[in-house]
């Protein structure tokens, strides 16, 4: 007993060290298909994994917490949906924001992300695992990403063939465009967008590919899930009728796709109502008026195509057709015309207009023009986030178009229409990623396929030119024409190995880029000391869980609206304005207050029942986005609607400055106050006088600052937030 | 293409290159004057934010000077600059469509059906413009960015 089980382990043993992987599945007899598809899903188990753990960079550094401004409140909201049940956050209402208006948050939010991450909770919580929401709202973003891999392997799958599948997956598991606004903390609606975004698409496709009605369905409930997480469903809603435009143009107009466009538009806009933020835009908005024309337009090509059936006789239809398109075009040109005059159909919001004329918004709107996330992009973005995507974007349009499909018009009409609007706003580079990821594999896999099939070619040019009989001429021309390449195959060699460079130079800028760029949770700054240690600046926290815990638990606090989501939901008291901007009013009364002398803006807070007033300052860190450098866009909004504030009078001679030449305006006005006092007194920098301000580079002009109607409460450690009190009447002390 | 200095705080950015249509300079252009009148007088172009480059581009290497600052702890990770000139622009597009049109031309050298010497010429360009493109791209990014990949 004790010899057999020897041998049979000697023989074991050898059989795993003769040969590894090859020589075991030999012996377990793997046809090439099995071995093909074993090769696929550790592929893709992989890239899954691989997208799930990039993204982890700033939970290793520093901890699991929720990043930046916006997922704070998605994270708060979250929070009230697990204590209280769907029924109370759906109609929600809360007074703890924009005092005092108050916030309707039931209807005002898109709420796809905080239903998904509770029913994330609530599954875990059902199998006894003890996860607090914090933990799993920080970790949603890289969840979603690792499905979005798996559905761009299907959807390269259903466009080329499964090697552009996978090859699309890996990229969009690393392609820094994506990983940017999907990074663990990252608790934003885009993280679950993207996801839904091309799910949806690749279930219209897959519709339209077969024709089949059960994918239809699907697609339009991909629909109501990305309606429900992101406004930027609009993207979807004109895509695809320019797509079924586009198609009925070309002349692919078959059965296939009337059944998925019907199918998904109808459904998919009813679904899209129930959603109380979107309401009836769809038929009352319009940028959503595409589809409906689309829709119409279709109905007209059926039943032209149903006439002609039934006519059999050539001229007569011609002269239907043309009776028919001019009236149908007429009633529609109609129509739209009444619905738009009468007020009917809205037209195309600021947001969206913006993004056709992008000066737009610097003109009319100076809230849009004011985030940075919303300026043109500049071509270092488009390279840091798309890397070698860019060199591959033309040559995969090349190739889909060498190949037409009705799935590859789709690509190209994704990649192209994508691309112009990333080159519009920057924010807007997070939905070209999986088109650029997509286009991207497609040249990958047809130039590698190229290749790999020149390397494995048997050499049979002598055959052919020696197997030509009469006309020499002949011969040697198609001799000519028919040989292959001088060094063909070690050419091939040559540039198989170079793509492998340049993917792996992919690799490594992307994880370079995760790393270093957009794995910053922006609520705690890190910098290199001077022995380069890492110095950790957590002065936002500490300024909240202050307010938390010293403040009485009904006072209103007045900050610039970035920081009015972290106040909520960090430091649990009321604030005035915060990022969700609806109310341009508030926002300016606000901005006025801060612009203003002391006097007129006590008079401003006590109308707002302000007890404590924020500021952010960066002089002595060197942390540029405090408010000294958002002032002017404060003066901007504040004089759009109170016209008393004027920007010429923060300026000299065009020039924003702070230090002993500046504007009187500006040295006395409330933001300079609340930032510089106590800071003529700071030696920040050796070798520089007190009140030297790192951010600007300047000394300030007046260091001696006086508050008469407010006093400090708190200014943490490396003077980051600052807070004040807001004093009572004098009367009153 | 036209391009008008930025209404910056500043006023006057460096050499004006292009007039807006609305200034009465008198230009003596012949085609000036019909694009006054033809699209010009009921179309408003719209006010690009580009800015002209300064007529003395600093050279690549005055970051890393050789009077080092001392600057403990100021530094905070930058993130990506956000601004370009035009003419930075325009090259880094063109080497992107260079090392597209690279990749395309390679795919046409292996087209079976055209002559030999038309097929080597294609694949030399080919392979020379990816690698051209692919080495400028990330020399571009280096000087734009000194702190890439370190």
């Amino acid at each position: 007993m004790g010899v057999k089980s020897e041998e049979g382990a000697k023989i074991t043993s050898s059989a795993s060290s003769a040969g590894g992987i090859l020589f075991s599945m030999r012996s377990l007899k793997l046809k090439t298909k099995q071995q093909e598809l074993l090769i696929r899903v550790s592929v893709l188990c992989l890239v899954y994994l691989l997208a799930f753990s990039v993204r982890l960079f700033s939970v290793l550094r520093y901890e699991s917490m929720i990043h930046e401004f916006d997922p704070y409140f998605n994270y708060r909201t979250t929070l009230f949906l697990t204590e209280n049940g769907f029924y109370e956050f759906w109609n929600w209402f809360d007074y703890e924001s924009w005092y005092p208006l108050g916030r309707i948050v039931g209807g005002t939010l898109y709420p796809g992300l905080m239903v998904t991450a509770a029913f994330i909770y609530w599954t875990l919580r059902f199998f006894r695992f003890a996860a607090h929401i914090r933990e799993v709202c920080v970790l949603t973003a890289p969840f979603f990403a690792a499905n979005t891999t798996i559905v761009a392997y299907f959807f390269g799958k259903e466009i080329w063939d499964s090697g552009a599948g996978l090859v699309a997956a890996a990229l969009i598991a690393i392609c820094p465009g994506y990983i940017s606004r999907s990074v663990a903390g990252s608790y934003d609606n885009e993280g679950v967008a993207i996801f839904a975004l091309l799910f949806t698409f690749f279930l219209f496709v897959k519709a339209v590919n077969t024709g089949s009605l059960a994918w239809s369905l699907a697609s339009a409930f991909g629909y109501f899930y990305m309606v429900s997480a992101w406004g930027g469903y609009v993207f979807i809603i004109n895509l695809i009728p320019l797509y079924v435009l586009v198609l009925l143009v070309t002349g692919r107009y078959s059965m296939r796709l009337y059944v998925a466009y019907n199918c998904m538009y109808i459904l998919g806009m009813l679904l899209a109502m129930q959603i109380r933020f979107v309401g009836f835009q769809h038929v009352q908005s319009g940028e959503h008026m595409a589809a409906m024309g689309v829709f119409f337009l279709m109905q007209m090509f059926y039943f032209l195509g149903w006439v002609k059936h039934l006519l059999n006789d050539a001229k007569l239809f011609q002269a239907f057709l043309k009776i028919s398109v001019t009236l149908a075009v007429g009633v529609g040109a109609l129509a739209l015309g009444v619905g738009t005059a009468s007020g009917y159909i809205s037209p195309w919001t600021g947001r969206f207009y913006s993004l056709l004329d992008p000066t737009y918004a610097k003109d009319h709107i100076p809230i849009i023009a004011s985030v940075s996330e919303h300026q043109p992009t500049a071509w270092s973005s488009f390279m840091f986030d798309f890397h070698i995507l860019l060199l591959l974007f033309p040559a995969g349009l090349y190739f889909c178009f060498k190949r037409l499909t009705d799935a590859t018009i789709f690509i190209v009409m994704y990649g192209l229409t994508s691309m112009y609007f990333a080159g519009v706003m920057v924010r807007l580079i997070l939905v070209a990623a999986p088109a650029m990821c997509l286009v991207g594999a497609i040249a990958i896999s047809a130039t590698v396929k190229n290749l790999a099939s020149l390397v494995r070619t048997k050499s049979k040019s002598q055959q052919t030119s020696s197997g030509k009989g009469t006309g020499h001429a002949k011969a040697s021309l198609k001799a000519a024409l028919g040989q292959s390449l001088p060094f063909q195959k070690n050419v091939a060699m040559a540039l198989l190995f170079g793509a492998f460079y340049l993917l792996s130079r992919y690799v490594i800028h992307c994880t370079w880029v995760t790393s270093e760029a957009y794995s910053s949770p922006s609520i705690v700054l890190a910098a290199r000391g001077a022995n380069g240690g890492r110095v950790i600046f957590d002065d936002y926290r500490e300024a909240y869980f202050w307010l938390r815990q010293n403040t009485p638990p009904d006072a209103k606090v007045m900050s610039w609206w970035d920081y009015g989501y972290q106040i909520t939901a960090m430091g649990n008291r009321t604030v005035i304005v915060d990022n969700n901007t609806w109310n341009n009013t508030h926002i300016a009364t606000v901005g006025r207050a801060m612009s203003s002398y002391e006097d007129e803006a006590y008079e401003i807070m006590q109308s707002l029942d302000v007890d404590y007033v924020l500021v952010v300052f960066g002089g002595v860190t060197g942390y540029s986005s405090d408010d000294i450098n958002k002032f002017l866009w404060m003066v901007r909004i504040g004089g759009g609607v109170f016209p008393v504030i004027r920007e010429p009078d923060y300026l000299v001679n065009g020039e924003y400055r702070v230090d002993k030449g500046a504007a009187p305006k500006m040295l006395n006005c409330l933001m300079y106050k609340l930032c510089y006092y106590r800071f003529g007194e700071m030696t920040t920098e050796y070798g520089k006088p007190p009140g030297y301000d790192r951010a600007r580079g300047v000394e300030i002009g007046n260091k001696d600052v006086k508050l008469e109607h407010l006093e400090e409460a708190y200014t943490t450690s490396n003077w980051i937030v600052r807070i004040y009190k807001v004093k009572p009447p004098s009367n009153r002390r | 293409m036209r391009s008008k200095s930025d209404y910056s705080s500043g006023g006057a950015a460096a050499a004006g290159v292009a007039t807006s249509p609305a200034s009465d300079l008198g230009s003596i252009d012949p085609v000036l004057l019909v694009l006054k009148v033809l699209p010009f007088s009921f179309l408003r172009p719209p006010r690009t934010r580009l800015r002209l480059p300064s007529l003395i581009l600093p050279s690549p290497m005055t970051h890393t000077g050789p009077c080092h600052r001392r600057r403990p702890a100021s530094r905070l990770p930058s993130r990506r600059v956000n601004g370009q000139y035009i003419i930075e622009g325009l090259s880094s597009g063109f080497m992107f469509v260079l090392g597209g049109i690279g990749i395309i031309v390679m795919d046409l050298a292996l087209d079976r059906n055209r002559p030999k010497s038309v097929r080597v010429s294609f694949a030399s360009f080919g392979i020379a413009a990816v690698v051209i493109s692919y080495v400028m791209s990330t020399l571009f990014i280096r000087i734009k960015i000194p702190s890439y990949l370190y």
